[in-house]
């Protein structure tokens, strides 16, 4: 049974089909690439899945329960992280507590008992304040760990929103262009990353609008074109593709 | 008359700069305030405030800052829930008020034990919290901001009609002292020390809470709803949970307010008085616990300072206001360090300039 797997979304704004009976698997300890040209729906249907919006028609199973109603927050509880487009981190916040402020549905503690500083939650706290050093230890960002996040160059905040990501240990993990705005260098050391964390045991959905890295890292690619699923398989079927060329010359013809 | 020279002017203006920077050394430190443990510095400012009133004998001194600390106690909880979790309320007059007659009605119609009347009012001004805050916490910014004020209105015209339970305009009388197993806290000094005694506590509590996991998603929220609830953060229920808190911290301050004053009506929970702690909150500093208490003291002198000046007072007031906003837009309790040493710098470089003029 797939991981998490959609059926028939359809989702309309304001007349405009976004998505048009897309239907989706992702398997579990794969990595699968969504590509496609922009406003082909790649990032309407991240926020479905997430549950930041919700679909006019259509299912979608994450562990074989359906999450098309969850709100956002319960559906993360789960055990799915995620990354955004436009970089979301917390920038009021330090270095590790970012990490810490991920690990939050794994961590004990209300109201009353983090006020009145209990002897778990002190235990809670210290043990999370170990985790997140390990964690900004596997990220090169130790160093950093005391400083305020909205301080570091921007691929270190990418790297740290990974890292927030990943302090919740999810099964799947969402990365919605996790390359954008990267220098090769960075990027070449993300795509590292990224099969690292698979090795780790966690399902991989990446988005991407670049098609270089995700063609050498994901196992299998799928292509929206204005709302559709045109093409669906291994990168090098994908890539010889008719449509997804034709879709992909198209666009480069337009933007000349 | 001799005339003034101008360099001798900056030279002395160098010196009373200098007792800031000393009191710059001792307040918190700007940068590490996210720091979020206990330190060297909190013991000094315990022991100041245990001091203070017996250095300073003057029972007008003790009384104003018997007003800062309930105010301060007020300020706090609006800290946590505007200063960390980023919203906007302007009704806790109201829950302030919620605390004020809920003492005052079971002390003089019931003759509650005050000690109970304490907490009944916390546990009254959280309650109606709870069921405000579940409808109008869905609102985002300005939206939040309007509806609460409409609270905190609806709650006025409440306590001004309903006069067989509240006393209508004129409020209730003869709220007696608060007393804690007969011992009774009836002069200024007594009371200086339990409100300041349950404002440390209640700043511990504070304290221990920002730097716990709740305290993180508090400012997860504050920064980024989306992020917040893509780890798991339920934001509807935290921000449910912190406006419950602050309105319990209200409902106390509220109840002091009363015991105190030994009288409550409408006239006290105004807007200008909302107005007066959002003040207290950003004057002070937002993201810091700090700020609201250097905020409710610095506030509460200058009102009590001005008012010798009748009707200038409230032009002056605001001029202070202003200038205070211009020269620490973070708050007092934030930046005292670095705008202290920003303001001397910039002294010393005019200076520097001006002699290379002449």
């Amino acid at each position: 049974m797939s991981l998490l797997s959609m059926e028939d979304i359809v989702k309309e704004y304001d007349g405009v089909i976004a998505l048009d009976q897309v239907s989706l698997r992702v398997e579990r300890g794969s990595i699968k690439g969504l590509i496609g040209p922009n406003g082909a729906g790649k990032s309407t249907l991240f926020h479905l899945i997430s549950g930041v919006e919700k679909p006019d028609s259509g299912k979608i199973y994450f562990k074989g329960k359906d999450i098309t109603s969850m709100a956002p927050h319960e559906i993360s509880a789960l055990g799915m992280g995620r990354t955004f487009q436009t970089l979301q981190i917390w920038g009021n916040m330090t270095v590790v507590e970012n990490i810490m402020a991920g690990m939050n549905r794994r961590l004990r503690g209300g109201v009353l008992s983090s006020g009145l500083w209990l002897p778990w939650i002190r235990r809670s706290e210290k043990e999370a304040l170990m985790e997140a050093k390990e964690i900004l230890t596997a990220l090169g960002l130790l160093g950093k760990w005391e400083s305020m996040a909205s301080q570091l160059p921007y691929g270190k905040q990418k790297l740290l929103e990974l890292g927030r990501a990943l302090a919740m240990k999810p099964e799947l993990l969402l990365l919605d262009e996790p390359a954008s705005g990267l220098t090769l260098t960075e990027m070449r050391q993300l795509s590292e990353q990224i099969l690292q964390i698979r090795q780790d045991g966690v399902t991989i959905f990446i988005v991407e609008h670049h098609m270089g890295m995700v063609m050498e890292i994901a196992d299998e690619i799928a292509v929206l074109h204005n709302g559709k699923l045109i093409a669906e398989g291994t990168p090098e079927a994908v890539r010889k593709h008719p449509q997804v060329i034709e879709a992909y010359l198209k666009v480069k013809k337009t933007n000349a | 008359m001799k005339m003034r020279n101008k360099s001798e002017f900056r030279k002395r203006d160098l010196f009373y700069l200098a007792p800031l920077w000393l009191l710059s050394l001792i307040a918190p430190d700007p940068y590490l305030y996210h720091k979020k443990e206990f330190k060297k510095k909190d013991l000094f400012y315990f022991g100041a405030i245990c001091l203070a009133p017996l250095i300073w004998s003057d029972p007008h001194f003790h009384h104003l800052m018997v007003l800062a600390g309930i105010y301060a106690i007020l300020a706090l909880g609006l800290s946590l829930f505007m200063g960390y979790a980023g919203q906007i309320s302007l009704g806790h007059a109201a829950f302030f008020g919620i605390g004020a007659y809920t003492t005052a009605i079971l002390t003089t119609r019931y003759s509650v034990p005050i000690f109970l009347a304490f907490w009944a009012s916390a546990f009254s001004a959280a309650m109606i919290a709870y069921f405000i805050g579940r409808p109008i916490l869905k609102l985002k910014g300005y939206f939040l901001a309007l509806a609460t004020l409409g609270f905190g209105e609806i709650f006025l015209v409440i306590l001004r009609e309903s006069t067989d339970l509240t006393g209508g305009v004129i409020g209730i009388f003869g709220i007696p002292w608060f007393s804690v197993l007969g011992f009774s806290f009836d002069t200024y000094l007594k009371q200086y020390y339990l409100i300041w005694g349950v404002l440390i506590g209640l700043f511990v509590f504070s304290k221990n809470l920002v730097r716990s996991k709740v305290g993180r998603s508090l400012l997860a929220i504050a920064a980024s709803e989306d992020a917040a609830s893509s780890v798991g953060i339920n934001v509807p229920r935290i921000k449910l949970e912190i406006f419950v808190l602050s309105a319990a911290f209200a409902g106390l301050a509220g109840s002091l307010f009363a015991c105190v004053m030994s009288i409550a009506n409408p006239e006290a929970f105004s807007l200008g008085f909302t107005v007066l702690i959002v003040m207290m909150v950003i004057l002070g500093g937002m993201g810091n616990l700090y700020g609201p208490i250097a905020g409710a003291i610095l506030l509460t002198w200058l009102t009590d300072v001005l008012s010798r000046y009748q009707e200038y007072s409230l032009p002056i007031y605001g001029v202070i206001l202003i200038l205070l906003l211009i020269f620490f837009p973070e708050g007092i309790g934030t930046r005292l360090n670095a705008r202290v040493i920003y303001l001397i710098g910039y002294w010393a470089k005019k200076k520097k300039r001006e002699q290379g003029k002449f």
